[in-house]
């Protein structure tokens, strides 16, 4: 790693201001496109477990990915990858991602799932606004048009006693929620809602 | 297109960059649009040519591959272990034209270096200013004696392609009895997908367990030991299929008689009701025509890691299963590499530096039942003075499988198979 950055900075030194400056944004990047062969390209998943993340808050990705990097955050995969980057490159990859755009992917339900899931969100609005695309802060994560499979899978994190979700407000939200097929229909209702 | 490279920079950071450059580094590249030329459409090849024209539509592509559709070898193992549909590991290349890439259906039989011309089997000559193989690998066959004649006999298959013989397997193991013997005899590093042979256990274990309980699984295994997420699969095997699976290490298959379907190792002859002998393996021999396949043991093809290019004929590059590396042979990193590839021939096209410490994240996911997965994951970087990729501390496998990585790993192949194909 010490050696990487030496070898960066020499060449960087070397070819000057302005090559520094494409590099940099090429090196990030390269990153990100490698981020795509799990994301998405543009960091739209295909997916249905695997979330879609260009246009999420610079915020809320420089802060997950900090807290996998630090082992603070519960993953199955990302915390094994991102234990491998620098803070910069992560902070560079937080800030491309979010300046792509947020595109829904709409995943159709039954309409009697869709009723249940809204009223199993009521609570979430303050927050997360009527249709999980509305967040009220830098924070939080869109949620509309969000793979509903992922969406679940996320919830029942932040139920679970001992799995790692530092974000006490949100775990609390969730452990309140009642039974599992209201998180099911919850996931689902986010994920039909266009904006 | 014009002579005059501004048009290919698009952001003014770049345009600055030309300014201060030496000349020599911005040297005019061809006076038309420069063309690539990229063989085979695999997780290598596809992503390579669809990234070129992604990040520079300057830049011509033709991408010549003999099948008329993609078959994937990731989740193949899941039709063997009979809960997928076949089917579903076909993929259509249609959404590759849309890029802009020129798709020649065809086989290439030569490469002519010095005059930059591939050849193919229609009998085309087709120029490049850069070539991109990226064919897979092929088998080492000869090196399990009896092994041509068993497979014409129809008596033993790799199923490391997927393909008719993926099906093959499913069909033998489905005939096979209950209390029958099914061996996978497997060879030691580096090879295509390590993991894949410990996946074909698995997957045909749980299927025994369901519908041929008192069966066996011998795995005659040519590595030291279960080293590809080892204590992952061994916990897995353990947990649900206990007695089931044995592992032999050290033990590569040399020989194959189908006449009493009986395996020979270099230690023990072992007999078994279905056989599948995965042999060791090279990259193909179009890459040795070319003169790329350039290893001390005449297998693999040496490479430089920042742009993939040959390092032995100049203006080839090889990418995926081909090139000799401490990288796992795998979709994930054919993919990686094909990125980096891509983006570095663009620089060295506009007579710039490619990256010179490129970065590849890679994940493993294996399944150990219908429902259940394991995976590795590792991010890797190129050190530029030891010339190899480092895997960054604190990656690595995990010790246990779960139902979640199955749900993940199951979508990682959607976004895979997306990234590479449209
Ligand atoms: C059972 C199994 C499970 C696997 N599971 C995983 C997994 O879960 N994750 C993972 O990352 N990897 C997995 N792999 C490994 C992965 O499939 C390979 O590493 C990957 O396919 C290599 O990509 P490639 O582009 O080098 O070659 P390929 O994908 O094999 O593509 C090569 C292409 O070149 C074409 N070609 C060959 N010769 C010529 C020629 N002369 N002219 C024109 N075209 C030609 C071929 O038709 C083919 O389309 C698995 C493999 C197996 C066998
Ligand atoms: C091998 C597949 C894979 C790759 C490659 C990958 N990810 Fe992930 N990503 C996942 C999985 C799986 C999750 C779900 C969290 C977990 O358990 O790991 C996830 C979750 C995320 C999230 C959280 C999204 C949310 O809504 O909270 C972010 C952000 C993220 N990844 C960023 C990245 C970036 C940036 C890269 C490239 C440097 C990347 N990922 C590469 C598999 C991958
Ligand atoms: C107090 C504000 C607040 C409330 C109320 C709230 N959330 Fe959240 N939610 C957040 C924040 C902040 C995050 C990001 C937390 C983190 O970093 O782990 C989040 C994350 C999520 C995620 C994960 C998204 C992703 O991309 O990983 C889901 C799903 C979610 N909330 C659903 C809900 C549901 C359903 C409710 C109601 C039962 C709810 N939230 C109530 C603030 C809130």
């Amino acid at each position: 790693m010490k050696r990487y950055t030496l070898l960066a900075g020499f060449v960087l030194a070397a070819l000057g201001a302005a090559w520094a400056a494409h590099a940099a944004d090429a090196k990030i990047e390269a990153l990100a496109r490698s981020c795509n062969s799990c994301h998405g390209l543009n960091g739209v998943s295909v997916g249905a477990s695997m979330p879609s993340i260009g246009g999420l808050s610079e915020s809320y990705l420089y802060n997950v990915m900090l807290q996998w990097k630090h082992g603070e955050r519960y993953s199955a995969t990302m915390g094994r990858h991102f234990k491998g980057y620098s803070d910069e490159e992560l902070a560079g990859l937080a800030k491309h991602f979010s300046a792509l755009p947020w595109v829904p992917v709409v995943q159709s339900a039954d309409a009697r799932v869709l009723a249940h899931g809204k009223e199993a969100t009521e609570r979430c609005e303050t927050c997360h606004g009527a249709t999980g695309g509305q967040p009220d802060d830098k924070d939080t994560p869109m949620l509309n048009g969000q793979w509903a499979k992922y969406l679940e899978l996320e919830l029942m994190k932040y139920r679970t006693e001992g799995v790692d979700m530092p974000h006490k407000k949100m775990r609390k939200n969730a452990q309140k929620m009642g039974e599992d097929a209201d998180v099911a229909a919850a996931a689902k209702y986010y994920a039909a809602q266009p904006k | 297109m014009p002579i005059d490279r501004r048009d290919f920079l698009t952001s003014s950071a770049a345009a600055l960059t030309a300014a201060v450059l030496p000349r020599t580094a911005a040297a005019k590249p061809h006076a038309a649009q420069p063309h690539v030329v990229v063989v085979g459409a695999g997780f290598g090849g596809a992503t390579c040519a669809k990234y070129l024209r992604l990040w520079d539509p300057g830049i011509q592509v033709t991408l010549i591959e003999p099948n008329p559709h993609f078959t994937s070898c990731p989740m193949s193992n899941w039709v063997v272990g009979g809960f997928l549909d076949f089917d579903y590991l076909v993929k259509r290349y249609d959404k590759l034209p849309k890029y802009g890439i020129r798709m020649v259906r065809d086989r290439v039989t030569g490469v002519d270096g010095e005059k930059r011309l591939v050849h193919t089997q229609g009998g085309e000559k087709i120029a490049y200013d850069r070539l991109v193989l990226a064919p897979g690998m092929e088998f080492m066959t000869e090196k399990v004696e009896g092994y041509a004649e068993g497979a014409k006999a129809g008596k033993v298959m790799h199923a490391f392609k997927a393909g008719p013989e993926t099906l093959l397997l499913r069909k033998q193991l489905e005939a096979m009895p209950d209390g029958g013997v099914f061996i996978i005899a497997s060879p030691p590093p580096p090879g295509r997908c390590v993991s894949g042979p410990y996946e074909r256990a698995s997957v045909a274990a749980h299927y025994f367990k369901q519908h041929k309980p008192k069966s066996k699984i011998i795995m005659l295994d040519g590595h030291i030991d279960v080293v590809s997420k080892g204590p992952m699969f061994k916990a897995a095997w353990k947990e649900l299929y206990p007695g089931m699976i044995e592992h032999r290490p050290n033990n590569l298959a040399v020989g194959f008689d189908h006449r009493t379907m009986t395996v020979r190792t270099e230690f023990e002859d072992q007999k078994g009701d279905v056989v599948n002998i995965i042999p060791l393996q090279r990259a193909p021999q179009l890459c040795k025509d070319a003169g790329v396949r350039n290893d001390a043991l005449d297998r693999w093809c040496r490479v430089d890691f920042t742009t993939y290019e040959s390092t032995s004929v100049p203006n080839i590059h090889v990418v995926g299963d081909p090139i000799m590396s401490n990288m796992p042979k795998s979709a994930h990193v054919s993919n990686n590499q094909a990125k980096i590839a891509a983006a570095a021939i663009i620089e060295l096209l506009h007579g710039r530096q490619p990256d010179p410490v490129p970065v590849i994240g890679s994940t493993s996911y294996s399944v150990t039942s219908d429902h259940t997965s394991g995976s590795i994951a590792v991010v890797m970087r190129y050190d530029p003075v030891k010339k190899v990729y480092q895997r960054q501390p604190e990656g690595g496998a995990n010790k246990t499988h779960s139902e979640i990585e199955f749900e993940y790993g199951r979508s990682w192949h959607e976004n895979m198979w997306a990234d590479t194909l449209g």
